[in-house]
């Protein structure tokens, strides 16, 4: 970190490396386009590269990195003025086997009902859900990426939660 | 819980990540004189290297390294279409974020200033000048992002913008211009020239090079508001 905050490139880049991928996911959430996702994170890290001075030495690197993304990805969303439609699917093999084809049918038909009740969501109960279930951020990661209080997090996700009940039923 | 449960468990095909392009340099953070110094004394090479390369019949002829902008000259062309000078530039952003892209950002001096946009790491903006349209690129000469194919029938020629700021006037048969992430293009008679840090690139259908060095040489840091 010193090194990087001192201008050396490489050590930033190597600092910000591991953190690309959720960064451009968080981004994603927002933006629901990987261009505009992709457009985002490249300008947080260069955004972040300038602000490297600033940052405090010994606090974690990726929720403030997730911070500038996901306000890059706010800022790109703005400007483009569009809503994609339904961005996330379900993937093709489930984590566990399903014990008949038709099961396993199922099982997809229900999961991908889930991120359809899940993708119409208003945006901030959405990306809430989005950050701490499907992207697994801890609270304080996904505070930095909503640019909120930890306590909002923990009320914003439990109305969610009941919005996407109520969408999609409970239990099913 | 069973919901949040069912959640964590959603195997979600996110898209891939792409390769994102770190591209810095010391230069970003401190400067100095001497990388303009270097960088002159680099373009002087690279031309001279350039044009000392005898004709050949291989499918690259010859090499121009210009800042940020790579000149290939071959014996074929691949196919481009022609396509208006505004398409694809990318998202508008304001001037204080494309001076985070392109920090020696320099812009025309213009009594309504029209929207800048970013796509990759090049700045660009579309004016008018005596009437028809202009295109002005900028990438940053560590950005390494345009490129450009030239046939025989383009010709290039050296000219000075300023006393620290040397380019190449491509003019004649169209050449094929690739801008990030858009298909090939067929562009018209361009100015590429070095400042400082930057690399700039100017086009326009009727530009004549006096009018392109002209425009080169207006370009300054815009006022406020």
């Amino acid at each position: 970190m010193l090194r990087a905050q001192r201008g050396d490139a490489r050590a930033y880049e190597e600092l910000v490396r591991p953190h690309q991928e959720i960064a451009f996911r968080v981004a994603y959430v927002i933006t629901r386009n990987a261009a505009d996702a992709e457009d985002a994170v490249q300008d947080a890290l260069i955004k972040a590269w300038r602000a490297l001075g600033r940052f405090r030495a010994g606090e974690p690197l990726r929720p403030w990195l997730l911070r500038i993304a996901a306000n890059e990805a706010r800022n790109r969303r703005r400007s483009a003025g569009r809503r994609e439609g339904l961005a996330l699917r379900a993937a093709a093999s489930p984590g566990e086997a399903a014990p008949s084809p038709e099961e396993a049918l199922l099982n997809r038909a229900q999961r991908e009902r889930l991120l359809g009740a899940l993708e119409e969501l208003p945006e901030p109960a959405r990306a809430v859900l989005a950050y701490r279930y499907l992207l697994d951020l801890s609270e304080d990661e996904t505070a930095a990426a909503l640019d909120v209080r930890r306590g909002t997090v923990k009320s914003r996700s439990a109305r969610a939660l009941e919005k996407l009940r109520e969408a999609y039923g409970t239990g099913a | 819980m069973e919901l949040e449960r069912e959640l964590r468990d959603l195997d979600v095909e996110w898209p891939q990540t792409p390769e994102l392009r770190l591209v810095l340099g010391e230069r970003t953070r401190r400067r100095s004189r001497r990388p303009l110094y270097a960088a002159i004394a680099l373009v002087l090479v690279a031309l001279a290297a350039a044009f000392a390369v005898p004709q050949s019949r291989g499918a690259i002829l010859r090499f121009l390294h210009l800042g940020g902008e790579t000149i290939q000259f071959v014996d074929t062309l691949p196919p481009a279409q022609e396509r208006p000078l505004g398409e694809g530039l990318g998202t508008v952003v304001s001037f204080d974020d494309a001076r985070i892209v392109v920090p020696g950002l320099l812009l025309p001096q213009l009594s309504e200033q029209p929207p800048l946009r970013l796509s990759g790491n090049v700045i660009s903006i579309v004016f008018r000048h005596n009437g028809e349209p202009v295109l002005l690129s900028a990438v940053r000469q560590d950005g390494s992002f345009l490129k450009k194919l030239a046939g025989g029938q383009t010709s290039a020629e050296w000219v000075q913008v300023a006393p620290n700021s040397w380019g190449v006037w491509l003019s004649g048969a169209p050449h094929v211009f690739f801008f990030p992430r858009e298909p090939a293009r067929l562009a018209g008679d361009t100015l590429v020239w070095v400042n400082g840090t930057t690399t700039y690139r100017l086009e326009g259908p009727s530009l004549t090079k006096s009018e392109a060095l002209e425009v080169a040489r207006s370009l300054r840091y815009p006022r406020k508001g």
